[in-house]
């Protein structure tokens, strides 16, 4: 029987590129196009340029939709807008493949569209708010499994070993659960302590 | 030409039976092209500027069709599932219209959950 481990080529070639050709991260030029930050590479690089007049043109796209519906002045658009443009990025920076189920189906989910299920699943645990998540093929030959690595905040005064072990569990069974991804390994790492005075506890791992 | 035809028209056949499966949200191109193409008004017309079905790749091989498949799904079905159910749809589908051919590859991948 054939076996078919490796993700699929559209989506290895479109959804593996973080970096654009000129060597910047996508998601930096984007936050510092959003934040209207000066800065002559971006102006001046034709790859920038493109990566940011194509989030432009979708705001553009959902601000003229949202103007088009009569009646929509009746209400706040705004976090409408917010979620329509979240999961614009969520395509537009899908990261790699991921498989899902077993070794060899040949069934594979984005990663940023997993990252962000699991990252819910993590801020259902009381005080915890979720920052980074990387989700990578487990090591070794055909595993179909995924290792993940999860930056957490988390309330000060908590038992961060306890704490930890809670959100490992939800991002299990959420990864089991809801998406049918094998999860190989949770690394929790608590980069901040809420509440607490700011640079205590800083890259603190649980 | 003829065959071009035809490969267009499996294709859209093939994107009918995904859409059709429960758990299924769209195909991809998702979001952001719907949003360009419903912006760029009527006199572009639906799905003007982008090729039929463009979440279905179709590629004929000597062991039978390798289907690519990119969906968006529905949060409330397990994704997995829902990857397994386009899988056997779209096999069944192809097997139905070849029988006593060779299975077809199927892969599928969720670019994304609504």
């Amino acid at each position: 029987m054939t076996t078919h481990t490796d993700p699929p080529d559209d989506a290895r070639v479109h959804g593996d590129d973080e970096h654009l050709p000129c060597g910047r991260p996508l998601s930096r030029v984007w936050d510092d196009w959003e934040r209207r930050t000066e800065d002559p590479h971006r102006t001046g690089c034709p790859h920038c340029r493109r990566a940011v007049r194509e989030l432009d043109e979708l705001e553009t796209a959902v601000r003229g939709l949202r103007e088009e519906f009569p009646g929509t002045d009746a209400y706040d658009a705004g976090p409408l807008t917010r979620r329509v443009m979240d999961l614009v990025r969520l395509e537009l920076r899908p990261g790699r493949p991921l498989p899902l189920g077993e070794p060899a189906e040949d069934l594979w989910i984005m990663e940023a569209v997993a990252a962000r299920a699991l990252r819910e699943a993590a801020e259902t645990v009381d005080g915890v708010r979720a920052g980074s998540c990387r989700l990578a093929p487990a090591d070794g030959p055909d595993t179909g499994a995924v290792e993940l690595r999860l930056d957490i905040h988390a309330p000060a005064g908590a038992g961060l070993p306890e704490l930890a072990e809670r959100v490992r569990r939800r991002v299990r069974e959420t990864a089991d659960r809801h998406l049918g991804m094998v999860i190989a390994a949770v690394d929790i790492r608590v980069t901040d302590l809420v509440d607490a005075p700011a640079g205590d506890q800083e890259g603190r791992t649980a | 030409m003829t065959a071009h035809i035809a490969h267009d028209t499996l294709v859209e056949d093939v994107a009918g039976v995904v859409e059709g499966v429960p758990g299924v949200a769209f195909l991809k191109p998702g979001l952001a092209a719907r949003l360009r193409s419903a912006w760029s008004g009527p006199a572009a017309g639906p799905g003007a500027g982008r090729p039929p079905a463009a979440g279905i790749r179709l590629t004929p091989g000597p062991e039978g069709w390798h289907v690519d498949v990119q969906v968006v799904a529905s949060r409330r079905d397990r994704t997995v599932d829902v990857t397994r159910a386009v899988r056997d749809a779209v096999q069944a589908h192809l097997a139905a219209l070849s029988p006593g051919g060779p299975p077809a590859r199927v892969t599928v991948t969720v670019t994304g959950l609504v």
